[in-house]
């Protein structure tokens, strides 16, 4: 067994700190850089031990620059898998083995992959994917679009949305942190929308890069580590499917719910790492309500400005930090004393709009529009928000243009 | 005539492939960085070919900035090469499709490419249209027509007088010194030209030298036309 | 027993099925020189494992897991159908997570396991069908031996989709009616040893399972071989009786016959192969 006293340096030679420290009190410099750079950067300070790529646009960029980080010595084992479908194997192998793991990738290569996610879940693999979201075919698209974010939602996975290249560079860290958690020990799924961070040039304050993250401890998983070092016994890991019993239904049923649970245990951790499940923006007598998250929230919060100062009308953003786990409480709290519930998507299906119908039914009677809504890669101006509220209200729209 | 006080400058630069409007986009946001103003750049997403149209963009204001993606309205225009226009190599059509009131259109060309109903359009909304040749300034500056991007930047700043030269020289320094994250062809366009100024230092001199030229042909240009500052000062913002 | 690999609650011994406690009791680890001879006298598989009776794979598996040379320092990865079944009754580490991608897991495990324990040996072994080795699997199983994974893939060909009811699979002989191909399987078996070599196996063997032995061998020149150089490949002549219509002790006549025929004994080695196995036979490990 390894011995259980405080590492003082990880293998890169950096020095350890607490979560909180890095997240929260080492001093920082302001950097100019894209969302790609910053999972770089992040990944850096998070003492991550392999990492398997792929490329597909916009993710290839964080990807390289992981393998730059594997040249330097940050990373312990990187390499270029044949397609997302064997990247996603390949990253629970070296999970299941022990390491502390993160991969990225993006639009199609989600759908490819996507009989792995509940099988990291099952397995109880903490990996995280960076997801860069894109555009689904067909037809082809590389552009921004998250509707993939939507199949990702009941997979087991816990799954973040970040709203800018700060906030993801904090998530990348703060994923590690909370998904390794004995008593949550599930894959976290850090969302972005692709390009609108990974492309874009922005500040971003960040730690020195000699501070990095305690290394994961694979003896703290709440299912045996593959890695030889201790008895193997009798051990399985196969749903039992030999046995078509009611102890084989019980079992898969209840692991499956046991994976959930699991997510709703790591509300305290993501509160206590994220500041909180929800960032309320705006004036806060607002009855004009954006419910978004990720770049929706950001544009929701320039439309909320522009109504406040140019129109006169009252707007707040409640955005949506963690959407495994949904944050119902938060959430309903934040909108009390809203009229009206605009939910800005960059998707064609509006699933935000179902998980915040979902949310507030039953419990309050306000009217939830899943609007404005654009797709394919289309960008989601302020003005073309504000006007979609202001027609809605029956206002004249006077300032756009 | 003086405009009213922005509290954000919006900014699209359609270009072709190859002229550097995505390293123009990201020196420019990081000269504002550094002045302390809040600033976003971004290349316009999609598959990048040389010659074909390829678009950037830059935003820069007093408060915090939530926006992102393309400017589909935009305060300024930076056209840098004639086929914007002429051939429609553009995103958007016309190219000034969503130009907002008071705004300004910066051309690369020798003559006037607009017509006369363009003309009309862009009076109406108070829009200034400054053409200059910022291809021959790198030429003559520089000796390479590579060094366009850099005379656009120039007149840009010149013009809108809300940062001076040592933030451009900063912007310039930090995208050429620094590791940066750039595309393969990115990547050999940067050799090209480093190999044609041998050194790095030269490159970056001649950079420089090319836009504080067409920084105060701008700046000049600016003044003829009663122009100010275009957004407040980050430290009379700080003030307030 | 001489390793404490499994054991079982001193307490609870008494209420465990003989056949349970014999694992532990009989069990052969901790000696690289271990192999078949050991079997009447020891056990690695129970009796109630969840193959047909008279199943060729159940006597391949039991021949495996008694040669395996590092059996407290082994991960098998296994994939879905009917050798998925037997691995919750062995005493050793195995994964099952998806059908057709346990190279990939393989490849992930053993090049982290490698890093995080440079000095031990640590061997990965993928034991899955011929469906998931050569059809839903081929891409992964192809990609590990092009980037030269350390790893041993061992296939079991009972050239049919067993577990699902009798399909068509690549490893079905052209002609033969089954599932899905009920007019007869329109094209050839597919010569995956051949392609192993092809995409970079240093150590290729292809036998049936009538000779335990024989398997003996193969099994510990393959493992060896991955150890030190690089991918190999084992592939095993498992017949499905059930589907091919043969009584339950009828499979190892069915695999004598095409001892002679289909499956007559294929070994392939490179130089890089050959220099270990001269070097392990000298030191008596095989």
């Amino acid at each position: 067994m390894q011995k259980t006293q405080q590492v003082q340096y990880n293998r890169a030679g950096q020095r350890v700190v607490s979560p909180e420290y890095l997240l929260f009190e080492a001093p920082r410099e302001k950097q100019f850089m894209t969302g790609s750079e910053v999972v770089k950067e992040a990944v850096k300070r998070s003492s991550v031990d392999a990492s398997v790529s792929y490329p597909i646009t916009p993710q290839s960029e964080a990807a390289h620059m992981i393998g730059e980080l594997w040249v330097e010595g940050y990373v312990g084992v990187y390499f270029r898998g044949e397609s997302e479908f064997g990247v996603m194997s390949e990253v629970a192998g070296c999970s299941m083995a022990g390491a502390r793991t993160v991969t990225t990738t993006s639009g199609p290569g989600t759908l490819r992959a996507m009989e792995n996610f509940p099988m990291w879940a099952g397995s109880r693999l903490p990996i995280q994917l960076v997801l860069m979201a894109r555009g689904v075919n067909t037809p082809l698209s590389i552009q921004p679009d998250n509707l993939e974010i939507s199949f990702l939602l009941d997979t087991g996975c816990m799954i973040w949305h970040a709203e800018n290249a700060q906030e993801l560079f904090d998530m990348i860290i703060a994923g590690f942190v909370v998904a390794e958690q004995p008593d949550v020990h599930v894959p976290i799924i850090t969302a972005i929308d692709g390009f609108f961070i990974s492309h874009t040039r922005e500040a971003v304050n960040i730690p020195p890069d000699d501070i990095a993250l305690p290394p994961y401890n694979p003896y703290k998983s709440p299912l045996v580590p593959i890695d030889m070092e201790m008895s193997p016994g009798r051990f399985l890991r196969d749903p039992y499917v030999m046995k078509s019993n009611y102890i084989s239904y019980a079992a898969h049923t209840s692991w499956q719910y046991e994976v959930r649970a699991a997510i709703e245990r790591s509300r305290p951790y993501a509160k206590h790492y994220l500041r909180g499940l929800i960032e309320e923006f705006g004036d806060p007598e607002g009855e004009i309500v954006f419910v978004a998250s990720g770049t929706a929230g950001a544009q929701a919060k320039e439309a909320t400005q522009i109504m406040i100062h140019e129109e006169g009308i009252k707007a707040r953003v409640v955005r949506i930090k963690t959407l495994r786990p949904f944050p119902y409480q938060e959430l309903l709290q934040a909108v009390q004393g809203a009229k009206y519930i605009f939910v800005p998507e960059f998707n064609v299906i509006g699933w935000l709009e179902r998980e915040v119908r979902r949310a507030l039914y039953g419990n309050v009677d306000i009217p939830v529009i899943g609007s404005p809504r654009v797709a394919g890669g289309m960008t989601m101006p302020p003005e073309f928000i504000v006007k979609e509220v202001l027609e809605y209200l029956g206002k004249e729209v006077k300032h756009v243009i | 005539m003086s405009q009213p006080k922005r509290r954000r400058i919006n900014v699209r630069m359609p270009a072709i492939g190859g002229q550097g409007a995505v390293t123009a986009a990201h020196i420019m946001a990081t000269a504002a960085d550094y002045a302390g103003y809040h600033a976003v750049s971004n290349p316009f997403f999609g598959a990048e070919k040389r010659m074909a149209p390829a678009e950037s963009y830059v935003r820069i204001g007093i408060e915090p900035i939530y926006d992102r993606g393309e400017v589909v309205y935009p305060d300024v225009i930076m056209v840098f090469h004639s086929q914007v226009i002429t051939m429609g190599k553009s995103y958007t059509m016309p190219f000034y499709s969503g130009i907002k009131k008071n705004g300004l259109i910066i051309i690369n060309t020798e003559e006037d490419l607009l017509t006369e109903r363009d003309h009309e359009y862009l009076e109406s909304l108070n829009v200034k249209v400054f053409n200059f040749s910022a291809t021959k300034f790198a030429l003559d500056h520089a000796g390479t027509e590579l060094s366009t991007n850099m005379a656009m930047l120039g007149a840009f700043f010149g013009i809108t007088q809300i940062v001076g030269m040592d933030a451009v020289e900063e912007g310039i320094k930090a995208r050429f010194l620094k590791k940066f994250v750039a595309s393969g062809g990115t990547m050999s366009l940067d050799s090209a030209i480093e190999r044609k100024f041998k050194k790095k230092l030269e490159l970056i001199e001649k950079n420089i030298a090319t836009a504080k030229a067409s920084y105060e042909l701008g700046q000049e240009w600016a003044r003829q036309q009663g122009m100010e500052s275009w957004l407040p000062s980050p430290k009379e913002v700080a003030r307030v | 027993m001489s390793f404490n690999i499994f054991k079982i609650n001193e307490d609870l011994k008494e209420f465990m099925p003989p056949e349970i406690v014999d694992l532990e009791e009989k069990a052969t680890w901790g000696n690289p020189k271990r192999g078949v001879m050991d079997l009447p006298y020891s056990k690695e598989l129970l009796e109630e494992h969840s193959l047909c009776a008279g199943c060729p794979e159940s006597a391949a598996f039991r021949y495996i897991l008694a040669s395996l040379p590092n059996p407290e320092e082994t991960i098998i990865v296994n994939s879905t159908g009917c050798t998925s079944l037997v691995f919750p009754h062995i005493a050793l580490h195995t994964v099952h997570s998806l059908f057709g991608n346990q190279n990939a897991i393989a490849s992930g495990i053993k090049r982290v396991l490698e890093w995080r324990f440079p000095d031990k040996v640590k061997d990965v072994i993928v034991l899955a069908g011929d469906g998931a080795t050569v059809d839903i699997g081929l891409d992964c199983t192809l990609q590990s031996f092009f980037r030269q994974e350390k790893i041993t893939t061992i296939c079991f060909d009972n050239e049919v989709y067993a577990n699902t009811g009798g399909q068509e699979s690549g490893l079905t002989v052209k002609g033969h009616v089954f599932k899905m191909a009920p007019k007869g399987k329109q094209w050839d078996k597919v010569p995956i040893w051949q392609i192993a070599i092809d995409s970079g196996c240093h150590y290729v063997a292809r036998l049936t399972v009538s000779s335990p032995k024989k398997v003996e061998k193969v099994i510990k020149q393959a493992i060896y071989v991955a150890r030190e150089v690089g991918p190999t490949y084992v592939h095993l002549y498992t017949p499905c009786i059930l589907e091919i219509g043969l009584n339950s002790d009828d499979g190892l006549e069915e695999m004598r016959r095409t001892d002679k025929e289909r499956f007559k004994f294929f070994e392939y080695m490179t130089d890089e192969a050959k220099e270990v196995i001269q070097r392990k036979k000298e030191e008596g490990l095989i």
